[in-house]
């Protein structure tokens, strides 16, 4: 009985020697909190709340770091985002790439859409599987973005911006097809793509 | 067991301590650690909850007297009409949920010396303090306007004052004059006397055509997104009546008048006056204001007072880092402060991490401009990378704004 109660007080004596309090928080690791800042706009852990602003958590590592430099060298124009991209080249794009790559996607928003704009969008979408696959999760490897889950405010805005050539792809070829794509594209059919992208399961 | 003897405590077990204590393992037999945050606005309870976030194990009180929150980013756009103050209201429930304790109560004094807060009777003991005052008014600067202060609206608090000088530019009779006047700087929020003067101005354009607004700015040009606003005061020309270097000196109720400093005598129908302010009152009655008597001296990395030791100061009430006086910026405090706190009691080297600014101003009731802000640390100091303004005003500016504001809020909150 005695032996047990001494094991007891040194398991104890022992724990409290280790306790390390922090090891286990969330933010605990550096580009937790190289992208501290980014949760203002992007929501806690890249879960952005907001209608007109990506959500960050589980994006590709490599579009997010594409992304970056492109607000960075004004390829893609941003007032919010040309400062915030040099933030994030200054403090380590490769670190908060990954936190952001690494942290759970939320699940897709739940919101009451006209089933009719959402059979159009589905029949729009199937241009957009080439590139950004069945589900719309995109392609690490190729630097292809997921639109799966992302706001519709969000979606209609980038749709808008190819639409009217503001935003370019980097490849000729690409740029061409989807130039091709978009010349059929119009305002409402980019609100039920991004309808169905939203709220894609 | 306080925190310096539990770390003497660690540095017995050398080697062996050190390299299990990388180690995930369950809390056991460690001193309680508390911090102490005054101040529930956007930097404070911004750094309760992001304390709670980084480390649950630290016991966090909130010290806020008002039940709710208002926010002050938006308030300009209730005295227009097109926003209600309800929208601007939030709760402090889902802090509470973090494990942040409320209390709807007001610190009285901090001793620093044996590292306490005076609530009411009670006394509370904090190995960490976060002050996050904001700011209170010089109402001595303005002579007659203490008296007045009841009477003379500021609404630069976002509350009972915002609704009452809405209700008072609604009731005003087309043909009447506003006079609102810019205290100098430094205040809270740069833009948003220019904001205010634009909403007013839409607000008088639209709905009352005959009316005018004047306003008299202590400072030499407008202070922040000067050019943006100038090409907005212009779309308003024949309602804005902007005049720079107009000090108000005096307000006299009784004429409805005010004078400035160089003798102008301007009457009113409706007057705004936004008084010269300083850090909230409790900052300087704990001396952690600077020689000025007004802000206080920080860390660039830490936020820790440079007058007190373990007394941290945040958002609006401090000065010297190359930053506005905005929410955005008191809630990247909230975040870097509450990470040096936890790490400076975990026995750490506080991360450098730099505040963002995201400013966003209204100019009409469907559009809006901003200013975006990009820091570094440098040598310890905050220093500016990149400062960008929209190229004018837009509804889709507007659009960003309304998800910044559910996203910060719900950092703030959340």
């Amino acid at each position: 009985m005695e032996k047990i109660q001494i094991v007891r007080l040194f398991a104890v004596f022992v724990l409290a020697l280790t306790a390390s309090p922090s090891a286990a928080g969330p933010l605990d690791s550096p580009g937790a909190q190289k992208a501290l800042i980014c949760s203002a706009c992007h929501g806690f852990a890249g879960n952005a709340p907001g209608n007109h602003v990506p959500i960050l958590a589980g994006m590709n590592a490599n579009y997010f770091k594409k992304a970056i430099k492109d607000y960075a060298e004004g390829k893609r124009t941003s007032p919010e985002m040309e400062p915030y991209s040099k933030y994030v080249l200054q403090f380590g794009l490769d670190e908060i790439a990954e936190y952001f790559a690494s942290q759970k996607k939320p699940v897709p928003f739940s919101v009451k859409i006209d089933p009719k704009k959402l059979s159009r969008g589905q029949t729009l979408a199937t241009q957009c599987i080439a590139c950004h696959g069945p589900k719309g999760d995109g392609e690490n490897e190729r630097v292809i973005p997921a639109l799966r889950g992302q706001p519709r405010g969000f979606l209609e805005a980038q749709m808008a911006l190819f639409g009217s050539d503001k935003r370019k792809l980097d490849d000729a070829g690409l740029e061409e097809a989807k130039k091709r794509i978009f010349k059929g594209l119009e305002g409402p059919d980019f609100e039920d793509l991004a309808a169905y992208y939203a709220t894609l399961k | 067991m306080n925190p310096i003897s539990r770390r003497r405590f660690l540095q017995v077990g050398g080697v062996s301590v050190a390299a299990l204590g990388a180690l995930p393992v369950p809390v056991f037999g460690q001193a309680r650690r508390r911090v102490v945050v005054i101040g529930g606005g956007w930097g404070g309870a911004t750094a309760a909850k992001y304390v709670r976030l980084t480390d649950p194990s630290i016991e966090v009180t909130l010290l806020e007297p008002n039940k709710e929150f208002v926010s002050c980013p938006f308030s300009n756009l209730v005295l227009a009409g097109v926003e209600s103050l309800k929208n601007l209201t939030l709760n402090y429930s889902r802090l509470a949920k973090q494990g942040v304790r409320i209390r709807h109560q007001a610190a009285t004094a901090i001793d620093a010396d044996r590292k306490r807060v005076r609530v009411g009777n009670d006394a509370l003991e904090y190995d960490r303090l976060i002050v996050s005052p904001g700011i209170d008014f010089q109402w001595d600067q303005v002579e007659g306007l203490e008296q007045a202060k009841d009477k003379v609206l500021h609404a630069w608090k976002a509350g009972p004052q915002t609704v009452q000088l809405a209700q008072q530019l609604a009731a005003m009779p087309d043909g009447g004059i506003v006079v609102m006047t810019v205290p100098p700087v430094a205040y809270r929020c740069p833009p948003g006397p220019y904001e205010r003067a634009s909403m007013i101005g839409w607000f008088l354009k639209t709905k009352k055509p005959k009316s005018k607004l004047i306003v008299l700015d202590a400072n030499k040009d407008i202070v922040s997104k000067t050019g943006l606003f100038k090409a907005v005061f212009k779309d308003y020309e024949a309602h804005i009546d902007y005049r720079p270097s107009q000090k108000v000196e005096k307000i006299d109720v009784g004429a409805k008048e005010v004078t400035t400093e160089t003798g102008d005598k301007v009457k009113y129908d409706v007057v705004n006056v936004i008084p010269p302010q300083r850090a909230g009152a409790i900052a300087v009655d704990a001396d952690l204001v600077g020689g000025d008597k007004r802000w206080c001296e920080v860390d660039h990395v830490t936020y820790e007072s440079v007058k007190q030791k373990s007394i941290h100061v945040i958002g609006d009430a401090t000065i010297g880092l190359p930053v506005p006086k905005s929410g955005n910026v008191a809630n990247a405090m909230g975040k870097i402060c509450a990470t040096a706190v936890v790490s400076s009691l975990n026995g750490k080297t506080p991360p450098e991490i730099a505040p963002g600014n995201t400013c966003y101003s209204w100019v009409s009731d469907k559009e809006a401009i901003a200013v975006v802000n990009a820091y570094k640390i440098e040598n310890g100091k905050v220093v500016q990378i990149e400062q960008k303004l929209t190229p004018g005003k837009s509804t889709a500016v507007a659009d960003n704004s309304l998800a910044w504001r559910t996203s910060i809020w719900n950092d703030i909150l959340g």
